[in-house]
């Protein structure tokens, strides 16, 4: 894997690092405002601000959806600003991003879904079968593995996107309102298994409109107002995080 | 395909479906060319032999009369048995002459009284202009009324007809390739359009551009191959009812010499070059449309 090279610096380096960056749209008005920022390496933060403050929009400047109109973006310690397509992509497999569509294959099961950026990244085919079978269980859709997109709930929709983001392990999981559509003890779940990768070493953003989600858990928030974001501190404590913890 | 995992839903692609029939059409097109080309360089060579080391000698009538006439051809005959040039030479007999004027003038009697040119056939030992011109000259100096005809006048107008005819087929052959490549140019950014949503996906869960156009590409593949068997599989009875009719023509003009082994193999690789153009020109067409992209 290329990153493998970039080792040293990406140890040193922030998950995600803004320099100044400005993001408009052909010749609209900024929907980013030189937004400077780092986030580093295993940390977990939420993502909030009303609707329309550009979290969407700064979530698909990581994810590489989007190259900032001006500023630097680094990924890893690595500017991507002006990055090569072929690097990109390479970079791409160390992100996990769940999108509040969904966005699934609607010609693929459940399964096939999942296991798209295994299959993709050359996996051999029984570590596939062996890893997607053991998340998709742990997400709770051990009966809807062979299902279409069109045959499942919003909120399973909802969770086949979210195996299929972090099936790869990745090193930071970018996630827009992964909790939107399922009930509370889901959201709960689903919630435990991101901080489990976090736990593990990923970092993760999650905007979130949910204000009792974010009360619940003991992480930062990067608020994002008008085009500016500023770093507001947990709503819960760490105790109350540890007397709430889902598995307790 | 192929037993390879598509992440594509090519079967709801109906941008791309005519591709498979157009190929058919195109390599049906090309087929005929091919065939066109090869019939044609064996119609030359065939020509060419027939026709190369070979000379007719006329000896118009002489004025003297017949005795003269004789006496005129056996001089030409004893020098042309004598030149290092010539393997052979020999009057045509007048029986023949006649034989071959019958079509036109009647197998009467009459025509045996009529006063003939004698001709005298004539087969090189050596090839090339510069024998025929040291034979010539000898003729001349003989028999200075002596008419020589070496058929080149002849044979040089039949081969630029047919080597016309070879520019024609190379050229159908030019304009089916063209033709091909764009007609999977469209097709492909079609489908890119189609498929925008799911490219965008794969591109969001780490493929590279490559991995992308190979999965337009093999589909290509199996488009091209499949189109140019049906193509063929059109063009065989095609072929066969032109040998049928072209074997009823008297085989001095068509001579039916069998086609080369190079026309068969041509013919049997069409399929597969056809899908190997479609291939190429598809992950070419997907690189450039991706790589516009951020």
């Amino acid at each position: 894997m290329a990153l493998g090279r970039k080792k040293a610096e990406e140890i040193s380096g922030d998950a995600v690092g803004l320099e100044a960056v400005g993001l408009h749209y052909d010749d609209g008005p900024d929907v980013l405002k030189d937004v400077s920022l780092s986030i580093p390496q295993r940390s977990f933060h939420f993502l909030t601000g009303p609707s329309g403050a550009g979290k969407t929009s700064l979530l698909s400047l990581m994810y590489l959806a989007k190259r900032p109109t001006r500023g630097n973006l680094k990924l890893f310690g690595e500017n991507v600003t002006q990055a090569k397509r072929g690097r990109l992509a390479a970079i791409r497999r160390h992100l996990g991003v769940v999108f509040q569509d969904f966005r699934l294959l609607d010609h693929m099961s459940a399964f096939e879904n999942a296991a798209l950026p295994l299959r993709i990244a050359g996996v051999g085919e029984a570590v596939v079968q062996r890893n997607v079978n053991e998340l998709l269980n742990w997400v709770g859709l051990e009966d809807c593995k062979g299902a279409y997109p069109a045959q499942l709930s919003g909120g399973q929709k909802q969770r086949v996107a979210i195996a299929r983001a972090v099936v790869n392990r990745p090193k930071l999981i970018l996630a827009d309102e992964p909790t939107g559509n399922v009930d509370d003890t889901i959201a709960m779940r689903l919630m435990q298994l991101f901080v489990e990768l976090h736990k593990l070493g990923a970092s993760v953003i999650i905007a979130t409109h949910n204000e009792s989600l974010v009360a619940r858990f003991p992480f930062p928030r990067l608020h994002l107002d008008r085009g500016s974001v500023s770093i507001l501190p947990p709503l819960a404590s760490s105790a109350e995080f540890d007397h709430d913890d889902p598995r307790g | 395909m192929f037993g390879i995992r598509s992440d594509l839903p090519l079967r709801r692609d109906t941008a791309s479906r005519f591709v498979v029939w157009l190929v058919m059409v195109l390599v049906f097109m090309a087929s005929l060319a091919v065939t066109v080309n090869s019939y044609i360089g064996v119609l030359i060579d065939d020509w060419n032999r027939s026709v190369t080391g070979t000379l007719t000698v006329q000896i118009p009538i002489a004025a003297a009369g017949d005795k003269a006439s004789a006496i005129l051809v056996n001089k030409v005959l004893d020098v042309l048995a004598r030149h290092p040039a010539v393997a052979k030479s020999e009057a045509v007999p007048r029986a023949k002459i006649t034989a071959l004027l019958g079509p036109w003038l009647g197998n009467s009697e009459a025509i045996s009284d009529l006063p003939l040119p004698a001709l005298i056939d004539v087969e090189m030992a050596t090839e090339g202009t510069e024998a025929v011109t040291a034979v010539t000259a000898s003729i001349k100096a003989a028999a200075p009324e002596a008419v020589i005809d070496d058929h080149r006048v002849w044979l040089n107008r039949v081969m630029s007809l047919a080597q016309g005819f070879g520019v024609v087929a190379l050229t159908i052959m030019l304009l089916v390739t063209g033709a091909l490549a764009l007609t999977i140019v469209f097709a492909t950014r079609a489908s890119l359009a189609e498929f925008a949503q799911v490219i965008d996906i794969l591109h969001v869960v780490g493929a590279k551009d490559g991995y992308i156009a190979a999965q337009f590409a093999r589909r290509a593949l199996v488009q091209g191959i499949i189109g140019g068997a049906a193509g063929l599989a059109l063009y065989a009875p095609a072929l066969a009812l032109v040998a049928w009719l072209a074997s009823r023509v008297d085989s001095e003009v068509l001579p039916d010499t069998a086609l080369p082994a190079a026309h068969w193999l041509t013919l049997a690789a069409l399929p597969l070059a056809a899908g190997l153009l479609a291939m190429l020109t598809a992950h070419i067409t997907v690189r450039r449309a991706l790589s516009a992209k951020v």
